[in-house]
């Protein structure tokens, strides 16, 4: 069995103006194996945030099954750590604050130097060295995911899952960081699944890409591997032969099941 | 030399005091009126010359007695910040139970706390007790409304990362519910500051507890008014000072999101 | 010591002193209530004969309630031994003996707190502090603490945050009956003070001349239980004016009664005193009537203690019953009362202007309608508590429909006004008080027989029963 399993995952929701039913996902099945790194894909609003929200823990499947190393998903865990669109820092801690949190929860048993010593490790891993003692409210947005990646990196989770991370940064800095999260990502052989809506950065990032229909009743379609070697440099990769039938096959897919948009009230 | 352009309110400030003095002091001070502000000013020299005597449990200097009045809002402030966040917090993460118990914690909420005070004495049977639990009754509704607000409305992010990292309820009340709805439960701590402070006066009036309420009443009793002007100043500028100490923590625990 | 007879040479200045159980001797006498000059006592009199006898008559009285034809008769027919053994087999006259002598016991609490509300009533209680009155009898650290009210005082005295308290004399009544307050039995010692009281008015009403003139008025009391309400209602009563229907009476405290005055909220009060001379002091009002004008030599506020203190602290009660007793007796003097003026004016007594203080208390003033009087009895202190002092109130209290029902007059009057004790703590300093516990008395020209309470309320053509 994969490391990660979701089988005929369904999700609904009562819209609470009108009382109907609506369904987001229907009947989802997708599986993730160690040291991959998946992509989901798709448009906004078709449910694929709620579907990592499923995998993490912190929401329930409406129907289907969804197995994390071999055992059936009852709530969050620190072996999923997960990395927001919004960052979620705590804006009255500091970046060294943030990320102790996260270390302290996850190895309780540490001394304080020991502790401490790991959050460092992590605040120059990404690149934040000279910043710890800023809160957030006093850094860029690229800064403030750095941090998000690093105190999610900070428990050493089994799998990453990552929510449309670079969605609220600007396509400037975005590049960088994404270089930073490949480079991590060989050098701790974690397992990771992300969401975004990017055509360009799942190409860049990952091993496969499933592509999801726009809701409502969303479906994953189509799966795509990506047969670039790595490493892969930003500006390299779009001159490897395979690049242009990815993406064109992407976009095409996405166009063409853009049908049902107007529908759609739900944020993915 | 260049004018500073944030100091201009001091100087209308003190203009205000003036014009304020002046016309105190040519409406003030016809016989059988209000006294003037110059008889206030010698009474208030009176008793702030020597503030610390001891005459008896009948007279104190003013010294004690806003200690008194202070310490019996100290007991009471802190049992009603105690219970009200602790109920606040249960509230706020349980929005079923806080649906049902807030019609009767507005009905409470509006009660003026020194209406409480015969129903306390009577079940109490002690006067210092009792002002203590006026002051209760003043502090914990505010406190308890805005904890329970102030955590119902934490962003559901700071939550999701709490239990992702498995944190025990303990640990995520005091690291992450408390100081994400900190700002929201200070400001009803001022709010509740300045209503208990608001209470102890007439309550301390009305069970005779030595206290600044105590001397108001004394001094009423003599048709001293310049006294009682002097003790209505003392009360209003400790009363600004709570909410100054109040003020300073609210900054310190402020956040940008 | 029982039967003896005392040696009568020596005894001669005591006029209520004679055998109880001798049937040719007539024990009864006509005694004012004041004792204020007692220098005619003897000392080398034997103080434990003195004693023994006191006890004796005060309870031989109780028993034939005063009527002496029946005492004498009933001691002819048995004799003297019998009697005292059935009268013994009826009350513990040795333990009634040994708790009255027993001045030797050790105090169970020194430092008492002793209730007062600051008006010129509470002399007597005020003054033993600053002048060493409590602690001649061993209460050292004893305080008096000032209430701001009579329902502060009353909720202090059942709540047990004092052992003492300045009471109106109908207040331990009610407090016993349970009308009022939770029900709670008190005792009133002593009283504190006669007279002291006045019915003052606004300035504007200076042509008022009676009752008459007074309808539709607002009048201000300190209290519904108070002797101020009662004598406020004869007065108006009287003059065919119903108290209920044709005149306002509100409760207000003291100081709020001049305050009023001034607003012209008020028409006149009638009120504990400084707080009358204040109104004169402070330009608002004037003196109408001085509350001796209506029942000369009336009850106004007591001493009371509950009856638990009585009974579970006696020492402690006793040495508070003698210093009342005393520090009444040193205000009772005329001479003194400049001094005492003095010495309870300050912040932390009455916290009232020495001149007016002194006013009321030398009873040298003026009115407030241009004239200076000199009424040395406008206030006066006695502490002895006359048991029909006490069916009054609870007639009045009835009358007024505060009482409903029957009323066991005499009951409720002995149980609460301790004449009996208070006579012999008198007797054993040396004064001498009344021999009888019950009085008539004259209230406004019309009489009042304390053994015929039910006849004197139908009597009256206003009342609210």
């Amino acid at each position: 069995m994969s490391l990660l399993e979701v089988k005929g995952v369904s999700k609904y929701f009562t819209t609470p103006e009108t009382g109907k039913e609506f369904c987001v996902f229907k009947n989802v099945h997708l599986s993730v194996d160690e040291k991959e790194f998946v992509s989901v894909l798709g448009h906004s609003g078709c449910g694929k945030s709620t579907l990592l929200n499923i995998i993490a823990g912190i929401d329930s499947a409406s129907d289907g099954y969804a197995f994390w190393d071999g055992k059936e998903i009852g709530g969050p865990g620190l072996d999923r750590m997960v990395v927001f669109q919004n960052f979620a820092l705590m804006p009255w801690l500091s970046v060294h604050g943030n990320i102790r949190l996260a270390v302290k929860s996850a190895f309780p048993q540490h001394s304080r130097h020991e502790i401490n010593k790991r959050v460092q490790k992590y605040i120059d891993m990404v690149g934040l060295t000279g910043v710890e003692n800023r809160k957030p409210a006093m850094l860029s947005g690229g800064m403030r995911q750095r941090v998000g990646l690093a105190r999610a990196f900070s428990v050493e989770p089994r799998v990453l899952l990552l929510d449309e991370p670079f969605a609220q940064i600007d396509a400037l800095t975005r590049g960088s960081i994404q270089e930073e999260l490949i480079r991590i990502w060989l050098s701790t052989g974690i397992t990771v699944f992300m969401v975004t809506h990017d055509v360009d950065e799942a190409i860049l990032l990952s091993d496969r890409i499933m592509l999801m229909t726009p809701g409502p009743e969303a479906q994953i379609k189509d799966e795509i591997n990506v047969n670039i070697p790595r490493p892969r440099d930003r500006s390299t990769i779009i001159e490897h032969p395979m690049y242009y039938s990815i993406r064109n096959k992407i976009i095409r897919f996405l166009s063409t099941k853009a049908v049902n948009r107007k529908e759609l009230s739900l944020v993915a | 030399m260049k004018k500073q352009p944030n100091s201009g309110w001091i100087v209308l400030c003190m203009v205000i005091l003036i014009l304020f003095l002046l016309v105190w002091q040519l409406l003030g001070g016809k016989t059988g009126g209000l006294p003037g502000p110059i008889p206030v000013a010698k009474s208030a020299w009176f008793f702030l010359s020597d503030p610390f005597y001891n005459n008896g449990p009948n007279d104190q200097g003013i010294g004690w007695l806003t200690m008194y009045s202070l310490a019996r809002l100290a007991t009471g402030f802190l049992l009603g910040t105690l219970f009200g966040v602790i109920m606040g917090v249960i509230l706020g993460l349980n929005p079923v139970l806080f649906k049902a118990l807030n019609p009767y914690i507005q009905v409470l909420r509006a009660i003026s706390p020194v209406a409480w005070m015969p129903l306390l004495l009577y079940s109490v049977q002690n006067s210092g007790v009792t002002a203590v639990l006026v002051v209760f009754m003043a502090s914990v509704w505010p406190t308890l409304a805005n904890t329970a607000f102030g955590v119902s409305n934490i962003k559901k992010d700071y939550i999701n990362i709490a239990n992702i990292l498995q944190m025990n309820p303990v640990v995520k009340v005091f690291k992450i519910i408390l100081p994400a709805a900190g700002p929201t439960i200070v400001a009803g701590l001022k709010i509740s500051m300045g209503s208990a402070w608001v209470a102890i006066v007439p309550a301390e009036a009305l069970l005779g507890t030595l206290g600044l309420g105590y001397f108001v009443w004394n001094e009423w009793n003599n048709l001293s008014l310049t006294s009682v002007i002097f003790a209505v100043l003392v009360i209003g500028v400790v009363g600004v000072i709570l909410d100054y100490l109040f003020t300073r923590l609210a900054m310190r625990l402020a956040y940008v999101d | 010591m029982i039967g003896k007879e005392p040696d009568k040479s020596h005894v001669g200045s005591i006029k209520s002193l004679n055998d109880p159980f001798d049937g040719d001797v007539s024990i009864s006498h006509n005694c004012c209530g004041h004792s204020h000059s007692s220098t005619d006592i003897h000392q080398t009199a034997d103080t434990e004969a003195i004693a023994d006898r006191a006890i004796e008559e005060a309870v031989i009285r109780g028993l034939f309630k005063g009527n002496e034809v029946s005492r004498r008769k009933f001691m002819k027919l048995v004799g003297a031994s019998t009697a005292m053994s059935v009268i013994s087999s009826l009350f513990p006259l040795d333990a009634a003996k040994a708790w009255a002598k027993d001045a030797s016991g050790a105090l169970e609490k020194t430092d008492l707190k002793i209730g007062f509300i600051p008006i010129t009533c509470a002399t007597p209680i005020i003054m033993a502090h600053p002048m060493g009155i409590y602690e001649k009898y061993g209460l050292k650290g004893s305080n008096v603490v000032k209430a701001a009210g009579w329902a502060m005082i009353r909720d202090w005295a059942v709540n047990k945050q004092v052992d003492c308290a300045h009471m109106l004399s109908p207040m331990p009544l009610a407090l016993t009956m349970g009308v009022g307050s939770t029900q709670t039995p008190f005792l009133m010692p002593a009283i504190e003070n006669l007279n002291g009281q006045a019915i003052t008015l606004a300035n504007k009403h200076k042509d008022v001349k009676s009752p008459k003139d007074m309808k539709g008025f607002t009048f201000a009391v300190p209290f519904d239980y108070s002797m101020h309400n009662f004598l406020l209602r004869y007065y108006l009563a009287e003059g065919g004016v119903d108290p209920d229907k044709d005149v306002k009476i509100r409760v207000l405290p003291p100081p709020e009664m001049v305050a009023n005055l001034k607003a012209q909220n008020l028409d006149g009060y009638l009120s504990p005193d400084p707080f009358n001379q204040r109104a004169v002091y402070e330009n608002v009002g004037f003196i109408f009537k001085l509350s001796k004008e209506l029942w000369s030599g009336h009850p106004c506020c007591a001493f009371a203690t509950s009856q638990e203190f009585a009974t579970t602290m006696p020492n402690s009660f006793k040495a508070v019953f003698n210093a009342i007793v005393d520090a009444t007796a040193y205000s009772a003097k005329i001479e003194n009362r400049k001094d005492i003026a003095q010495a309870i004016a300050p912040r932390n007594y009455l916290n009232q202007p020495v001149e007016v203080v002194e006013a009321v208390l030398t009873g040298q003033f003026s009115d407030g309608l241009g004239a200076t009087r000199d009424e040395p009895d406008r206030i006066d202190f006695n502490p002895f508590p006359w048991n029909s002092m006490a069916v009054w109130i609870l007639t009045q209290m009835k009358r007024w429909g505060y009482v409903k029902g029957d009323v066991d007059y005499k009951k409720i009057a002995e149980q609460v006004f301790l004449a009996g004790e208070c006579a012999q703590i008198m007797r054993e300093k040396g004064y001498s008080p009344p021999a009888e516990t019950y009085k008539k008395h004259v209230i406004m020209g019309k009489e009042f027989d304390p053994h015929k309470p039910e006849e004197y309320l139908n009597s009256f053509t206003i009342k609210k029963m």
